[in-house]
């Protein structure tokens, strides 16, 4: 009996902390999102335009977990791939706004001009979800030849996490010491 | 029996080489895409200017022969180069665009020298195509912003290229030299 009660006891914590690993494993983190803009950013650096049909792919290794890449022309204002929204690749962006009338890629155009891209926070629809989320995106700009103003983002859906939270991770992963450099 | 009047395989290499240079900055400071940048430079960059360029043989015209000819293939393999891109068919990295943008750099160096005996207007439009090549470079090797800065600039040589052919256009149904070209700069 107190045996099986043991073997009771462990199959629940076994349960519970599987669940939270695959409740884990189902929400990006801001250490992946940076680390899969800038692979994003050096794909389109080796690839040139050819590269940008990838990331209209739902199968690619641009969409992962909650999160994935969406690449966009902040020059010639124009969505210029997304995984999620087909309807938006082609059109123009900097008209978008979320539900509080921030215009989304006119920020995260902004963001993603700095040295190391930036961060940016608004309302978008998660994957697989009807409602709005909180989002915090992570702009970089992609080195094209004769394209300038390309630039590629991901984001983390998270209530909690403030931009100088996400600012601090950026900054440790610039790090070169620690971090190759892109 | 006259000689037969000949007419002047620069004016539509200039014609070319200002139109599609033109065109394409206006792509690079990003008021248009690519598609036109991508046919003109084909057809009239390319094929019109290295025919020009190939005409310029009979005429007795080293400097005409050898830069039309060589940037008709420049514009024919810079648009070559990015439909391969777009197609994924020997793809070239911005890195590989930029060794091919340098090695246009030493090309029109020489050539820029060679333009300073010729007339100050060429002169001035080899050494602007000069910088601008050079910017490019720049923005391919670590200061992309460089690109719009190389756009305006290349856009002065293109105007550049077109006075010359007005030049030489104008003398000929005026009857007189209407745009001055000016002295070499090395006598």
């Amino acid at each position: 009996m107190k045996v099986g009660k043991r073997i009771a006891w462990i199959a629940v914590l076994v349960a519970c902390g599987l669940g939270r690993v695959a409740m884990a494993a189902e929400t990006a983190t801001p250490e992946e999102v940076i680390s899969k803009v800038r692979a994003a950013a050096s794909f389109l650096h080796n690839k040139g335009t050819s590269g940008y049909a990838d990331f209209n792919n739902r199968d690619s290794n641009w969409v992962w977990k909650d999160s994935y890449v969406f690449v966009y022309d902040c020059r010639q204002d124009r969505m210029i791939a997304h995984p999620m929204r087909p309807d938006l690749v082609g059109k123009p962006i900097m008209q978008i706004t979320d539900n509080s009338g921030k215009y989304i890629f006119k920020e995260l155009c902004k963001a993603g001009n700095q040295a190391h891209g930036g961060w940016v926070e608004y309302a978008w629809s998660k994957p697989g979800a009807g409602a709005l989320s909180r989002k915090i995106s992570y702009a970089l700009a992609a080195d094209i030849s004769f394209a300038s103003g390309i630039q590629v983002s991901a984001g983390v859906y998270d209530e909690l996490m403030t931009i100088p939270q996400l600012d601090a991770v950026l900054k440790k992963m610039s790090d070169p010491s620690r971090y190759q450099a892109l | 029996m006259a000689e037969q009047k000949l007419g002047n395989p620069a004016v539509v290499g200039l014609a070319g080489f200002g139109l599609t240079t033109m065109i394409l900055q206006f792509h690079n400071v990003g008021w248009m895409g690519l598609g036109p940048v991508i046919w003109l430079g084909l057809i009239f960059g390319g094929l019109a200017q290295m025919i020009a360029g190939l005409q310029e043989m009979k005429t007795g015209n080293n400097f005409g022969y050898c830069a039309f000819t060589a940037y008709g293939c420049f514009w024919l393999a810079l648009t070559l180069l990015l439909i391969g891109n777009h197609y994924d068919i020997y793809t070239s990295s911005k890195t590989d665009i930029g060794w091919f943008l340098v090695a246009w750099t030493a090309f029109t160096a020489i050539l820029w020298v060679g333009s300073m005996r010729i007339h100050g207007a060429l002169a001035l439009t080899f050494t602007l195509l000069l910088i601008g090549f050079i910017l490019l470079d720049l923005a391919h090797f670590g200061y992309p912003a460089l690109t719009v800065i190389a756009g305006y600039e290349l856009m002065a040589t293109a105007a550049m290229a077109w006075y010359i052919m007005a030049h030489i256009i104008y003398a000929d149904v005026f009857g007189r030299d209407i745009l001055p070209v000016g002295k070499p700069w090395i006598n």
